[in-house]
């Protein structure tokens, strides 16, 4: 029986923690953040959410980054969250195709956004976030501003099964019929960022003609800034790219990359806070019929990196 | 040698074929880029054969490396400290881990693989609450321009990656091969009881494994990051480990110890990668990654062993046949 | 004839290039005890494993209850009452007695649930321990079981399937002296109610207590069979080497040295309150006997370093040394030849080389890299003095015999400066030709000046090669006996805690 006294202390420890933390939840309504997956895109909703904290100190806000950024780790914590009992969240929802029959449970409980990935089917309250394939357009024309005469492109990304990263790849292909740009394929490297240069590099190597390479995840980019330079190929080879990394910033300010897509995380995390309040307080009125509250995403280009750059510092150096 | 033979045959005829398909995978740049990617996969690939070899396993080294990595970005990034003295830093903290976790396994007797499961895990942990799971990187500046040329330049379009590697197999093997630790090594991964009885210090050999395990994740963060110039806690080196364990045994290691040679590592390693290549290169659509990866070591793997079992049999029905002869020509002599 | 069980008639077998089994005929009766000696590659383990049907004969016929076949299988032979009790014992440690006997076989329960029915198996294991006299109950777990009574669940295992032929292969080689005598004891109960055993092992003196019949085999022929009457040490020595043996007893050649190694108090952790007096001479070998788990092998570990020294002192030539671990026993000259000596005495992988040179690495190293060549010169002059029969120093230790393995784990010693040498069961598993030659190494040791403690459980060994006898009770020594004191009687008073007769020693 020995053996068995040490996890019924571990146990009965972790119950005292827990309900010391139901205990503070009652006093004051707690809203949560759920990200998809660890990034630094996240740090700049978390911005954001400060900045609600900070107008609204009645409330108390989190941001929960999901572990492995798997929808079943993410299912998971909503769970735990919903048996916490908190008022109110805004999830950027894992595979949300088959997530829904979750998130209902999840709105039955609480307020439900979600943000950055929606998922449609089901009963969220709203989406705070990007149009995605409107952004896949937008890179879309970026590419063909580029390339006005065509040529071979390759697209990069982390895994196919995200809709952000279907929808980016079905705008660009949207932007893109009809010209003489031709995509060759869409590589995966599983978020493994040495797996993301080494497929960068063997691009290049097997493709010597490739005009144009685009990464659709904030470090995708990066990666192949670094390739193309290491080879070389600056100029020769165009990046067009998403989201605001520190290097693909620098690549555009070098003019190797060409321009990039950046989405405004700031304002997700931001306006889901307030929005929420909102909703808690009755008040739905600013919710359009689909529930799509679309932040617009912004081209980054050698004209305006300089003013972003600056931006993008004070807000992570806060 | 017979293994390692094998296992080189086999990286030939994988690079033929690819070669036949597509001559693209012999172009300078590609042969280079891999060379890159084998050099900073061997060094683990080494460190993680050692633990093999003593009958243990080290799976924390992929987790060490987000560790590492971060930590090792921000004293270059955030605190501008001096990069010899971060590299020594970075190098000091995986002997620490190493000597860490070969305390616990030799001197409290706990397994290697849950000791090292749960370095796994909570270097991971601890990577990501350092660094509130935003990724470090090397944005606006060029730090660390020696270290960084160092790390991933090149010498005559060879990355220094790979001369790194080179050199280290070699130090390594003649370590492994040739000293007095290596055959310990070796002795203590076969039989440690046995060992003992001969006055080896066994828990000492085996401590040394870990610490140069972890030492060697230590210079692989170093060479990664510089590969990658970011970091991100959450999936920085994530699976690094099972590319180690893979190499090692495609190389001739076997997990119950006491088997193995660096070359064949380094060729396990080279396999690995040539495999990850030939994907992209053939355009095998990249799901199938792993899968391709599976596959060969699996087919390795078992040739290897039909083979060696073959081979046991042939010397062993020479043995008996020797053994009877020595007799039989005894009785002669003796009715002569 | 009509009580003949079992009957080869000439059984070969050949395998590339090596004739096993030349031609051997022989006869199982009812309710007999044949025994089956032989040096080791005499052919006796094929012809058991084509007994168990593992291996088929090239030619011959074996008859069961007067039917023909040319070969058996494994389930043939068990139906025919073929058992096995093993040399290794094949048991599950972690299960029960009744689960042992009864595995692959369990009766099932609760139809398509296929439970094992648990007690019936017991119920049905119970009579059987009885009939072996058995002091533990079906349901203990065999880990908890001493080596003898394995080997009783492995026979209850052979009766569990009415076996009418039991095969023991060395069944005594891991017993002690009364555990030996039990064991001799079931061998003549399972007689008298008419099961036939063949009695395989290299102690000639358990064969002389209990065989009807000896069938002698050497080099794949059956070269003698001697009836109860003919039985003798000698005669069978002489069958099986081809010649006679000379007497074992060799003595030294010049009277022992003072000094050696003294234990005094010494306190060892298997026998926490006992204290252990005793001292080895230069020049002697000092046997010591006792029963299996009386303390033997923990008092040698102790003074290897193996095993914590809890108190007392050991000296050296009166000199007291510290030893916390085989290292520095080591490095005081004191050595261990480890009673198993496949896990603790080689590592079987590497070759001989490796093996002789692998505690003196050191000394063959130039800044700690390996010289080979001053290597292979230490390791070929040792196989030559030691004469290791082996193709060269390059062979894998695991391919050599039991005899050449000893040779090689002595070698790795003796091209060191041995000054004390503990022999932990030298001879255990090594056939009658190479006993001799340990015995040979071990007096030339002693005549160099070297101590010898030397552990054994073997009678003949204890008495024949020992200049004295230490005997060990329950964690102390319980007597020393000098050469003229010399009787099994009186090993075994002491082993069992006895004091000698006074008239005994006294004639």
């Amino acid at each position: 029986m020995r053996k068995f006294v040490g996890p019924l202390l571990a146990g009965a420890l972790v119950a005292g923690l827990c309900a010391g933390g139901a205990a503070e939840a009652q006093q004051k309504k707690t809203l949560v953040f759920v990200t998809n997956v660890a990034a630094d895109f996240w740090t700049f909703a978390r911005r954001g959410i400060e900045k609600a904290q900070k107008e609204h100190p009645d409330y108390n806000m989190e941001m929960i980054v999901t572990t492995e950024g798997t929808a079943a780790a993410q299912r998971r914590e909503l769970d735990d969250l919903v048996a916490r009992g908190v008022a109110g969240i805004s999830v950027s929802v894992d595979d949300a195709a088959h997530a829904t029959e979750e998130l209902n449970k999840v709105a039955a409980k609480a307020v439900l956004f979600t943000t950055d990935s929606d998922a449609p089917q089901s009963k969220r309250v709203a989406y705070i976030g990007t149009d995605n394939v409107a952004a896949g357009r937008q890179a879309g024309q970026e590419i063909l501003k580029a390339l006005p005469n065509g040529g071979k492109i390759m697209l990069f990304v982390g895994t196919m099964d995200a809709d952000n990263a279907r929808e980016r790849v079905q705008g660009i292909r949207e932007a893109l019929k009809g010209s003489k740009v031709e995509i060759l394929d869409v590589r995966t490297d599983q978020a493994d960022f040495t797996k993301a240069k080494s497929n960068a590099e063997d691009t290049l190597a097997k493709y010597p003609d490739i005009s144009l390479m685009s990464g659709l995840w904030s470090y995708d980019t990066p990666e192949i800034y670094d390739a193309v330079k290491n080879a070389g190929k600056c100029g020769k080879v165009k990046i067009v790219g998403f989201d605001e990394d520190a290097r693909t910033l620098r690549g555009i300010s070098e003019g190797c990359v060409q321009s990039t897509i950046v989405q405004q995380p700031f304002e997700f995390g931001y306006q889901s806070m307030i929005g929420l309040i909102k909703v808690i307080n009755g008040d739905r009125s600013w919710i359009p019929a689909d529930g799509k509250i679309i932040v617009p995403t912004r081209v980054i280009d050698k004209s305006n990196v300089a003013e972003f750059v600056t931006y993008v510092k004070t807000l992570l150096h806060k | 040698m017979r293994k390692e033979l094998g296992l080189f045959l086999l990286l030939i005829v994988v690079s033929a074929i690819t070669a036949a398909i597509n001559p693209l995978f012999l172009s300078g740049v590609n042969l280079l880029d891999m060379a890159n990617l084998i050099g900073m996969f061997g060094v683990f690939s080494i460190g993680e054969g050692f633990t093999i070899i003593t009958g243990g396993i080290d799976l924390s080294i992929g987790s060490m490396f987000a560790l590492l990595g971060v930590v090792f970005v921000d004293l270059l990034t955030e605190y501008q400290v001096a990069w010899p003295l971060a590299l020594l830093a970075i190098i000091a903290g995986g002997l620490v881990l190493g000597a860490l976790q070969a305390f616990l396994i030799t001197r409290l007797k706990m397994q290697p693989f849950i000791v090292t499961l749960c370095g796994l895990l909570i270097y991971r942990g601890a990577a990501r609450y350092y660094t509130t799971d935003s990724s470090r990187g090397f944005g606006y500046g060029d730090e660390a321009d020696t270290l960084r040329t160092l790390a991933a330049g090149h010498v005559y379009g060879v990355p220094n990656t790979f001369i790194f590697l080179v050199v280290l197999a070699v130090v390594m093997g003649v370590l492994l091969h040739r000293s007095v630790y290596g055959r310990y090594l070796y002795a203590v991964g076969k039989n440690e009881e046995a060992a003992r009885f001969s006055g080896i210090r066994s828990n000492l050999v085996i401590a040394g494994a870990y610490v140069l395990s972890g030492g060697l994740a230590a210079i692989s963060t170093v060479l990664l990051v510089f590969y990658t110039n970011s970091v991100s806690p959450s999936s920085f080196g994530n699976f690094y480990e099972l590319y180690a364990i893979a190499a090692a045994v495609l190389g001739g290691c076997s997990l119950r110890g006491g088997e193995g040679s660096i070359l064949g590592i380094v060729l396990g390693t080279a396999l690995l990668q040539v495999l990850q290549n030939l994907v992209n290169i053939l355009g095998i659509p990249s799901s199938l990654n792993f899968a391709v990866m599976g596959t060969v070591i699996l087919l390795g793997v078992l040739t290897d062993q039909q083979l060696q079992a073959r081979r046991k049999l042939a010397a062993a029905t020479a043995g008996s046949a020797r053994a009877a002869a020595a007799p039989a020509l005894a009785q002669r002599g003796q009715q002569t | 004839m009509a009580d003949t069980l079992l009957e080869l008639a000439g059984i070969t077998k050949t395998y590339p290039g090596v004739v096993a089994l030349d031609n051997v005929s022989l006869r199982v009766m009812r309710g007999e005890v044949l025994g089956l000696v032989g040096e080791n590659g005499a052919g006796k383990s094929t012809l058991m494993k084509i007994l168990g049907g593992v291996t088929e004969p090239t030619a011959g016929v074996i008859r069961i209850d007067g039917r023909e076949h040319r070969a058996l299988t494994v389930s043939g032979a068990t139906r025919a009452g073929i058992a096995f009790v093993h040399q290794e014992l094949n048991l599950f440690e972690n299960l029960d007695v009744a689960s042992n006997v009864f595995i692959g076989r369990e009766k099932l329960a609760f139809g398509p649930l296929m439970l094992v029915d648990n007690a019936t198996l017991r119920a049905r294991v119970a009579p059987l321990l009885t009939r072996l006299g058995a002091d533990f109950a079906p349901d203990t777990p065999v880990e908890t079981l001493s080596i003898a009574q394995r080997q009783m669940v492995e026979i209850a295992k052979a009766l569990s399937v009415d076996a009418r032929v039991i095969i023991m292969d060395e069944p005594t080689s891991s017993l002690t002296l009364s555990e030996t005598e039990r064991l001799l004891q079931i061998v003549a109960d399972l007689k008298a109610s008419g099961v036939a055993v063949i009695y395989i092992t290299h102690r000639l003196g358990e064969i002389m207590t209990c065989a009807d019949r000896v069938v002698v085999l050497r080099d794949g022929r059956m070269v003698g069979e001697l009836g109860r009457e003919a039985l003798s040490h000698a005669a069978m020595i002489r069958l099986m080497i081809g010649r006679d043996l000379k007497s074992l007893y060799v003595p030294p050649r010049e009277a022992p040295r003072a000094g050696g190694c003294t234990l005094t108090g010494v306190v060892t952790t298997a026998f926490p309150d006992r204290r252990i007096d005793l001292s080895v001479r230069h020049g002697e070998i000092l046997g010591l006997a006792g029963l299996v788990g009386s303390g033997r092998t923990s008092l040698a570990r102790t003074v290897f370093g193996i095993d914590r020294l809890i108190g007392g002192e050991i000296r050296l030539d009166d000199e007291v040394i510290a030893i916390h671990s085989p290292r520095d026993a080591i490095r005081q000259g004191i050595y261990l030849v480890p009673e198993d000596r496949k896990r603790a005495g080689l590592v079987l992988e590497m070759p001989i080389r490796e093996n002789i040179t692998l505690a003196d690495l050191l000394h063959h190293a130039r800044l700690l890299l390996i010289d080979r060549r001053s290597e292979a010169r230490v390791a070929r002059a040792q196989s030559a003095t030691l004469s290791i029969k082996a193709p060269n120093i390059e062979t894998q230790a695991v391919t050599l015999s039991g005899g050449n393995q000893q040779k090689v784990v002595l070698a790795k010693w003796l091209s060191m400066q041995p000054r004390v040498v503990i022999f932990d069961e030298p001879t255990r598993g090594i056939d009658v030709g190479a006993k001799t030659e340990i015995y040979t190494l071990m007096r030339g040791l002693a005549d160099r000046g070297v101590a010898i403690l030397m552990i054994s459980s073997d009678m003949e060994e204890v008495i024949g090669v020992s200049d004295r006898i230490a005997v060990m009770h329950e964690g102390r020594i319980s007597g020393l006996l000098e050469r003229e004191q010399f009787t099994e009687y009186n090993v075994l008073r002491l082993a069992i805690g006895q004091a000698l007769e006074p008239t005994e020693s006294a004639a």
